[in-house]
């Protein structure tokens, strides 16, 4: 399936601290550190569905998304920090202690209904 | 260069914020100290201040602001350094500002309001100190709030991310003089981030035990760094199950501080606040297990590792 490279950026929504009290066992925190929104051409671009999932791999490792189209620019993803953005962050600080946070550079590659998870 | 909230509150007319999204991130700001409220020098609230945001994409922040700027990602710096020279009335390449997503009239009214407000207040966030660049583009809006203030009273204040980080800051800094990534092996504080921060002391695996408190490193961190966790002796406590208190060897579930048990928060503008917990909790509080950590190590002899790696008494 074709590919396509994208700009992540992880950060906070009000409905995941909200979830944060509740548990980061449940199935909704689960849902919203795996949904990743994405502009609505790229989206068409790629022939991804509302929820489908795909597959983003970063220089340091890879996790699985559900696609969710939104308000972002061409070319940027937006998603909740969670367990799955962990795997794409590199470590190295550049000597400030503090990791690239955002704006990774990833590749997007659209799975197969059924290897939805 | 700074100020309280209080003073935003009764001052400010200019509220700017560059990488942030208090709408949901930090959703009373805006009702409780910077836009909303009524000030001494801003009787009528709202209608008195002018509200400018700057982000890479149009987050649910944007309906409250007055002007909205997107910027390229990755662009700040250049914003702030185009900026700097505007307020100069220095000479800016229009066809260089292309690539920040910005077009030079929009720099140049930008500039214009910065100039004119009469206390500006410049509120930075994740987006700015947390990209590439990190704390050069932080360094970039504090000389850009120092040299504004050749013009007009200009403060700038971070939005600090989660419950008292502050605190943490301010603890550590007013009792070793560093705000963190400070290292006690030698019996003195010695700073230096990158060398003595927690995600690189992890990565690199020169700790052999690890003792948190109140944070979700397993949530939040590089995954290199969670495996170490996993891999030594990790001690959590924490009033919930977390992604950290699951790999650690040991959970120790304490009482919310502020819900169930007292103790002193700091506000994001350094000003200490006395906690009242409403309820009452059948687990201790962090400060009583810590404290009886310490008692019970204070009670064991002292050693040093032998090359063998037994422990030698000492």
């Amino acid at each position: 399936m074709a590919t396509k490279r994208f700009l992540m950026n992880a950060g906070r929504t009000s409905k995941q601290g909200q979830q944060i009290n509740i548990g980061k066992e449940s199935d909704e925190y689960r849902a919203i550190v795996q949904t990743v929104t994405m502009n609505p051409d790229d989206m068409r671009e790629l022939g991804i569905a509302e929820g489908q999932s795909v597959r983003a791999r970063s220089a340091f490792g890879e996790a699985i998304f559900q696609c969710k189209q939104g308000n972002v620019p061409q070319g940027m993803l937006f998603v909740p920090y969670g367990p799955p953005t962990c795997r794409l962050m590199g470590g190295g600080t550049d000597g400030t202690g503090m990791p690239l946070s955002k704006g990774w550079e990833v590749e997007i590659e659209p799975l197969p209904p059924q290897d939805r998870q | 260069m700074s100020c309280t909230l209080g003073e935003v509150k009764n001052r400010a007319d200019l509220i700017i914020y560059w990488g942030g999204n208090p709408a949901e991130c930090h959703p009373r700001h805006f009702t409780k100290y910077s836009l909303m409220p009524k000030g001494k020098f801003v009787p009528n609230g709202r209608k008195d201040r002018t509200m400018v945001l700057v982000d890479i994409r149009e987050t649910p922040s944007v309906k409250a602001a007055d002007l909205f700027l997107q910027v390229r990602p990755g662009k700040d710096f250049e914003v702030v350094t185009a900026l700097r020279a505007l307020i100069k009335n220095q000479r800016v390449d229009k066809d260089r500002l292309v690539e920040t997503g910005l077009t030079f009239e929009q720099l140049q009214d930008f500039a214009g309001i910065l100039k004119k407000a009469r206390f500006g207040v410049l509120f930075f966030g994740m987006g700015l100190s947390m990209t590439r660049g990190k704390h050069m583009n932080s360094a970039s809006v504090l000389t850009l709030v120092a040299e504004l203030n050749a013009f007009t009273k200009f403060v700038a204040m971070p939005m600090r991310g989660h419950g008292n980080v502050t605190g943490s800051d301010m603890v550590i800094r007013w009792t070793t003089g560093y705000p963190f990534g400070v290292n006690l092996c030698r019996g003195y504080p010695r700073f230096n981030p990158g060398e003595f921060s927690t995600v690189d002391l992890l990565l690199r695996g020169d700790n052999d035990a690890a003792l948190i408190l109140g944070a979700d490193p397993g949530a939040t961190m590089p995954q290199p760094a969670i495996d170490h966790l996993a891999r030594i002796p990790t001690i959590v406590l924490d009033p919930k199950v977390t992604h950290t208190s699951q790999l650690a060897r040991v959970h120790i579930t304490t009482a919310a501080t502020g819900i169930s048990a007292p103790g002193t928060a700091y506000r994001m503008d350094e000003v200490p606040l006395p906690l009242r917990p409403p309820l009452k909790s059948p687990y201790p509080t962090d400060e009583e297990i810590v404290r009886r950590i310490r008692q019970a190590v204070q009670g064991k002899p002292p050693w040093l590792p032998n090359s063998n790696g037994k422990r030698r008494l000492v």
